[in-house]
This record gives C-alpha cells, sequence and structure tokens, in this order.
C-alpha cells in the first residue's frame, strides 16, 4: 500500500517516473525467482537390489571395516566378547527366565531363517518376475498385433494397386455383353423383316396361281363350251381317219 | 531386574513415562509402503500374504460385509505382528492386556450388532429364536440366547488375553524351572529347554492363530449381520 502512494507520489514529482509507476507492484512479483530445483519426480530413482552387507545378520560390514585398520581382523569380535562378559559378569544383564526363553525363541527364529530363508526370497522373486512378465507379455502382444496389422496394412495397400485389373476385366465382360446383346437384337430385326417380306410374297404367288388357275378353267370351259356338237363330231371323224393314215404308214415302214 | 512373575506384564515405562502408545504403534513401522509396482522381497511377501489373507477372508461377505475389508485386515495384521513381536525377549505385547482387547472387541462386535438391528431387524431378533424349538421352551432359549450375544464381546477379549497370557506366563515358568535346574542336574535342564523349545513352537503357532480366530469370528458376526 505504502509503497504505491510512495510511487504515485514519485510519479508526480518527477514524470520520467510515470512509467514506472505502471509497473510498480507488478515488478516487485516479478523480481522473485520462484522454482528454482527440479521438482519432478519421474523416473523414479530405481531401488538398492541387495541390502547392505551384515555379519551375524546384525552389525554391518562397514564395522568391521571401520576397526580394521586400528584393531586388524580379530579387533570386533574381541570387543563383542568382552562386552558380553562384561555384561554378565557385572550382572548389568541378568540372567533370568527370560534368558532361556530368549534363547529357545531366538534359536528358533535363526534355525527357521537359515533353513527357509533362500526359498522363501525365491518364492519373492518368482512373484515380482511373474508380474513382470506379464506386463511383457501384454506389451508384446500389443506390439504383434500391431505389427500384424501394419502387414495387412500392407498387404491390402499391395492390393489396391491391382485393382484396375478387375476393372478392366469388367469393362471388358460389359462391352462384350453389349455387343451380344445388339447382335441379338439385329439378328431378330432381321428375321422379322424377312417375315414380313417372305409374307407379302407368298401372298402375291398365291394370288398369281389363283389367277392362272381360274384363267385356265375358265379358258378351258368357255372351249369345252365353244365346241359344238357338229364341231365334235367332225373333229373326231378327223382324228380316226388322221390315225389310219397314220396307221397304214406305220405299217408300210419296216421295223428297222 | 524382575521381581515376580507378573512385571512383564505391567505397564511399560521409560524413566517414568508411560510409552505404550509408541509401542502399540510400532509393529505399524513394520510394514513399509511404497507405490511402486516391484518392491523388494520384503513388501513383495507381505502384499503377497494381505492378498491371500484378504480374498480367503471376505470370499464369504456380500458388498456390504466387504466394506469392512480395510478394517479387518488392519485388525489381523496387528494382533498377529504384537503377537509375534511379544514373542521376542524382553517385549511387551499389549494383547496381554485386559484393556487393549476390549477396546477392539466390543466396538467391532458392536458395530455389528448395531448394523444388523439397524438393516435387517427382523433377521436380527430372529437370530433369538433358534429353528424348531418347542413353544414351552422360548422364553427360556430366549433369555440364553440374548446372554451368549451379550457375552460375545467378553469371550472375544478375555480368549485372546488368556491364551497369549497364558502363553507367555507359561514360558516364563519353564525357563525358570531350567535356570533352576541348571545348577542341580545339567540334563534335567537340557529335557526341561527342550520342552521350552517346543512350547516357544507353539506360542508361534498360537500368536497367528490368536489373530486370525479374532478376527474370523468378527468377520462371521458381520456376515450374520448384513
Amino acid at each position: 500500500m505504502l509503497s504505491r502512494v510512495v510511487l504515485s507520489a514519485a510519479a508526480t514529482a518527477a514524470p520520467a517516473l510515470k512509467n514506472a509507476a505502471l509497473l510498480g507492484p507488478g515488478a516487485l512479483q516479478t523480481a522473485r525467482i520462484f522454482h528454482t530445483g527440479q521438482p519432478s519426480l519421474a523416473p523414479v530413482p530405481p531401488l538398492p537390489e541387495y541390502g547392505g552387507k551384515v555379519r551375524f545378520g546384525l552389525i554391518p560390514e562397514e564395522f568391521f571395516q571401520f576397526l580394521y585398520p586400528k584393531t586388524g581382523v580379530t579387533g570386533p569380535y574381541m570387543l563383542g566378547t568382552g562386552l558380553i562378559l562384561y555384561f554378565l559378569s557385572k550382572e548389568i544383564y541378568v540372567v533370568t527366565a527370560e534368558t532361556f526363553s530368549s534363547i529357545a525363541t531366538i534359536g528358533l527364529l535363526i534355525y527357521g531363517i537359515k533353513k527357509y530363508g533362500p526359498s522363501v526370497a525365491e518364492f519373492a522373486d518368482k512373484l515380482n518376475e511373474d508380474k513382470l512378465a506379464k506386463l511383457e507379455e501384454a506389451k508384446q502382444a500389443s506390439i504383434k498385433s500391431i505389427q500384424d496389422a501394419i502387414d495387412m496394412e500392407k498387404a491390402q495397400q499391395a492390393l489396391v494397386q491391382k485393382r484396375h485389373y478387375l476393372f478392366d476385366v469388367q469393362r471388358n465382360n460389359i462391352a462384350m455383353a453389349l455387343e451380344v446383346t445388339y447382335r441379338e437384337r439385329l439378328h431378330r430385326v432381321y428375321r422379322e423383316v424377312k417375315n414380313r417380306l417372305d409374307y407379302h410374297i407368298s401372298v402375291q404367288n398365291v394370288t398369281r396361281r389363283k389367277e392362272q388357275e381360274h384363267m385356265i378353267n375358265w379358258v378351258e370351259k368357255s372351249v369345252v363350251q365353244s365346241i359344238s356338237a357338229q364341231q365334235e363330231k367332225e373333229t373326231i371323224a378327223k382324228c380316226i381317219q388322221d390315225l389310219k393314215l397314220l396307221a397304214k404308214k406305220a405299217q408300210a415302214q419296216p421295223v428297222m | 531386574m524382575n521381581e515376580n512373575l507378573f512385571t512383564s506384564f505391567s505397564t511399560p515405562t521409560l524413566m517414568g513415562l508411560p510409552i505404550i502408545i509408541m509401542i502399540i504403534a510400532f509393529p505399524a513401522l513394520l510394514y513399509p509402503t511404497s507405490n511402486r509396482l516391484i518392491s523388494n522381497r520384503i513388501r513383495t511377501l507381505q502384499q503377497y500374504l494381505i492378498n491371500l489373507i484378504l480374498k480367503q477372508m471376505m470370499a464369504i461377505h456380500s458388498p456390504k460385509g466387504r466394506t469392512w475389508s480395510l478394517m479387518l485386515m488392519s485388525l489381523i495384521i496387528f494382533i498377529a505382528s504384537t503377537n509375534l513381536l511379544g514373542l521376542l525377549p524382553h517385549t511387551f505385547t499389549p494383547t496381554t492386556q485386559l484393556s487393549i482387547n476390549l477396546g477392539l472387541a466390543i466396538p467391532l462386535w458392536a458395530g455389528a450388532v448395531i448394523l444388523g438391528f439397524r438393516y435387517k431387524f427382523k433377521t436380527s431378533v430372529s437370530h433369538f429364536l433358534p429353528q424348531g424349538t418347542p413353544i414351552l421352551l422360548i422364553p427360556m432359549l430366549i433369555i440364553i440366547e440374548t446372554i451368549s450375544l451379550f457375552i460375545q464381546p467378553m469371550a472375544l477379549a478375555v480368549r485372546l488375553t488368556a491364551n497369549i497370557t497364558a502363553g507367555h506366563l507359561l514360558m516364563h515358568l519353564i525357563g525358570a524351572a531350567t535356570l533352576a535346574l541348571f545348577s542341580i542336574s545339567t540334563s534335567t535342564a537340557l529335557i526341561t529347554f527342550i520342552i521350552l523349545l517346543l512350547l516357544t513352537m507353539l506360542e508361534f503357532a498360537v500368536a497367528l492363530i490368536q489373530a486370525y480366530v479374532f478376527t474370523l469370528l468378527v468377520s462371521l458376526y458381520l456376515h450374520d449381520n448384513t
């Protein structure tokens, strides 16, 4: 608040500072820098695969390494033995009933771990392996299905390139069918026309024949009618005379 | 220094301050959480076991009963881990105290019963009368069933307390016997020690079994009432 008052006062005092007044409070925010680190959590750093090495299941190796320069290899063991004997002898650790039950319990635990530890660890590893294998399987299946899809797509594309053969064949078929239909129709037309023309011709033939026959009949009838009875007798007598003459001639001619 | 047999069951104090809360909360530290898919061996094994127990225990329930899955799983894991940790020397087992077991049993039992009475009143009330009872016996039977219903939380709590306490006491006593016989006759002490070994194996089993029984019974009460 006060800064704004100061800035406005400064703006009225010196006009060159008016621009500063406009971006007064905002400039304060942009001057500070936030988020300099890398806050991203991914990729998650990998877990160590094995725990730190220990001796007797309790004491890390680093302790032995720590004491090695000064006391050598047996140093930590001497320290441990001394401590235990000290606690026992000074009765800082009292041997009670609990001691024996703790010996029994811890002994049982150590026996169990030594005997079944590796198999249980193997079982746990197998569980993890199975989980990973399942996911890997899913990934491989997905990749394979996509690859199959790609191959099929390529095959389809190749087929599409050869599609024009199909169209040519179809086009030829259609052209042939059209041609056949055309010729068939042409032939039919020809036949029909010929039929009609034949009809007319046969009609003409029949008419002419009929006319001829009629005329012949009429001529015959009229000729026959025109032959009177007298003429008929004369014609027959003449024919008989001609025949006699011929017969005479024939007899006269010897057979050669 | 143990003055009498029962000092191991007194409320643990560290320099005069009761640390019972920390002891009860301690087993939770032994179950690490992680949001990775593949974890280390101990997490994998814990996940596997919890899955196994979950499937086996919640299979019989309806979806309404399965809303109690988290509660029942936490229960069985708490009881199992506190029992098992109590077998280590010089540890305090919260489940040996009746107060804690009552605190576990009464709310869970009451929750199951109230659920039953609220949503399925007739079925819950009908549990008081088994099928096919002669008419003359009905009043007495209803009284008996009511008593048996109200005894359920007590039985749950006392069963757990008694089993674990008895086991611890027995181990203590036989350990004391071994200690006493050690200076008298070593071979007898050895025999006693072997008995102690066998007892310890039993105690391991009992620890797990008691947890299972507790949770199973609660889940049974739930099943009756959902």
